[in-house]
């Protein structure tokens, strides 16, 4: 197998990019569909905050310093579990703290062992590695833990008949919770583990055709690729189970009965 | 004095402004009638006295016993609330039956389902009816299932919100009669919401108004 290595693309050659730019923006402006700001902005943005990263990738990669490569991941778990709020839309008063921890300690526990005992780089901290694993662990487990948490908030507001009823058969909170709680992780890992299952028929994932680009033999890629879905589907299970135990709580009062401040979608309606 | 309400105060909702107090005794074989307009929290006091909703102030006393020296759980299944739309779950009547036995505090108890064939029968309701599956019973049916899923709790304080108000006339002489026994044996109460008059056959009846707040023997 011939592995040429990346066929890099030059500024010349980057900026016929313009092109597509060109085609999307006409089909907009032909039929009028407002788009044409958005698109312009979107553009920019896109080859100014790739660049930005690029350079600080390069940066990141060349010093090498674990320091800088727990605070970078650090700045990602902090953004993604801002950006999961997004996708809660059940969930009044957010737990950013509660969002934050889960998916620091899924996304740190599953990444050690990838990074750790499987793929073990030298040194083992190398960013080259652990940057992009990390990133696509925190990627997956924030749409897992948005489900899970979005879910848990419906199923709660659903059931909350069921669950006084079984508080006054001498439930604890959580016998009363459980079905939900059970509904929530379900939900949350159920998107991971369908792609299990089509994976490679349908679409190849992004990673392994960013690898088969890049020039790598595609041997290789799929076992990257294994190693990938599973790693995620792990940190998905662990993510939303930290969240949903953690957060199943907020739900009951000090004397244990369902808080109806929680429940209710907007306390003015 | 099987229970004993002493000024207790609570809020409508989430509503602080609405405050009310009420206190109010309960002896033994009794029945306290909670009377009131609607929306005068009167289903909200018998929340308040299962301790599925909080109260501002005042106490509550169960054979002398502070409530809050009792844990929650054993509370919730001693002074028992059934709420005025039946709850059922995934399952049978027979499963909806049992679900209390599911919870750790009544683990080592199970049905009587002796108990529970003789209370089908008085309550007027079909025999086959426990294979059915919960979700499709009537209203009227799903109600009297839930009290009679209340009565194997086995409490000693009956909390019941509206329990006649999905059934008919005939149905309704028939829960009384059943609730009227269940209230001879020692040691039982029961705390009643109803806005039809016709629990003739219920004894010992007494009566607490929401809008005064005071009432009971």
């Amino acid at each position: 197998m011939d592995t040429t290595g990346t066929i890099p693309i030059s500024n010349y050659q980057l900026a016929f990019t313009v092109l597509l730019v060109l085609i999307t923006g006409t089909i907009s402006a032909v039929l009028k569909l407002g788009l044409l700001r958005s698109l312009i902005w979107g553009t920019v943005r896109t080859f100014v905050q790739l660049t930005l990263v690029g350079y600080a990738l390069t940066y990141i990669f060349n010093i090498n310093n674990i320091w800088l490569i727990i605070t970078v991941i650090t700045i990602m778990c902090y953004a993604a579990s801002r950006t999961a709020v997004k996708r809660t839309p059940n969930v009044p008063n957010y737990p950013y703290l509660l969002a934050f921890a889960s998916l620091a300690a899924s996304t740190y526990l599953v990444g050690s062992i990838v990074v750790g005992l499987i793929i073990s780089p030298e040194p083992w901290y190398s960013a080259r590695i652990v940057i992009p694993i990390f990133g696509m662990l925190l990627g997956n487990s924030m749409n897992g833990i948005a489900l899970s948490l979005d879910r848990l908030y419906g199923e709660v507001r659903a059931r909350a008949h069921e669950i006084e009823a079984m508080l006054s058969f001498g439930a604890t909170p959580w016998e009363a919770i459980r079905p939900s709680v059970r509904e929530a992780i379900r939900a949350g890992m159920t998107p991971t583990i369908n792609s299990l299952m089509v994976v490679g028929l349908v679409s190849l994932p992004g990673m392994m055709t960013g690898q088969i680009l890049g020039g790598a033999n595609p041997q290789e890629a799929v076992r990257y690729q294994i190693v990938v879905m599973l790693m995620i589907t792990s940190a998905v299970a662990i993510g939303c189970l930290i969240l949903v135990g953690l957060s199943y709580k907020n739900f009951f009062n000090e004397d244990g009965a369902l808080k109806t401040s929680v429940i209710q979608r907007d306390k003015k309606n | 004095m099987l229970l004993k309400l002493e000024n207790l105060t609570y809020c409508l909702g989430e509503d602080t402004e609405r405050l009310i107090t009420v206190s109010g005794t309960v002896p033994e074989g009794s029945v306290l009638v909670i009377r009131g307009p609607s929306g005068a929290g009167k289903s909200t006091l018998l929340r308040v006295l299962a301790r599925l909703k909080p109260c501002l102030n005042g106490r509550v006393l169960l054979k002398g016993k502070e409530w809050f020296d009792i844990p929650a759980a054993a509370w919730r299944t001693t002074v028992h609330y059934l709420p005025q739309s039946p709850v059922t779950f995934d399952g049978t009547a027979a499963d909806n039956l049992a679900k209390p036995f599911t919870t750790a505090i009544m683990k080592n108890k199970t049905p009587d389902w002796e108990l529970v064939e003789k209370l089908v029968s008085e309550l007027l309701l079909p025999p086959k009816i426990l294979e059915q599956e919960a979700k499709t019973l009537s209203g009227g049916e799903a109600a009297r299932m839930a009290f009679i899923r209340s009565l194997l709790v086995d409490p000693a304080v009956l909390l019941l919100d509206e329990p006649t108000a999905a059934l008919d006339s005939k149905a309704r002489q028939a829960f009384y009669k059943v609730l009227a026994r269940w209230l001879k044996a020692p040691g039982r109460a029961a705390l009643l919401i109803s806005h039809n008059e016709d629990y003739e056959a219920l004894e010992n009846i007494s009566y607490l108004d929401i809008t005064t707040g005071q009432g009971g023997n």
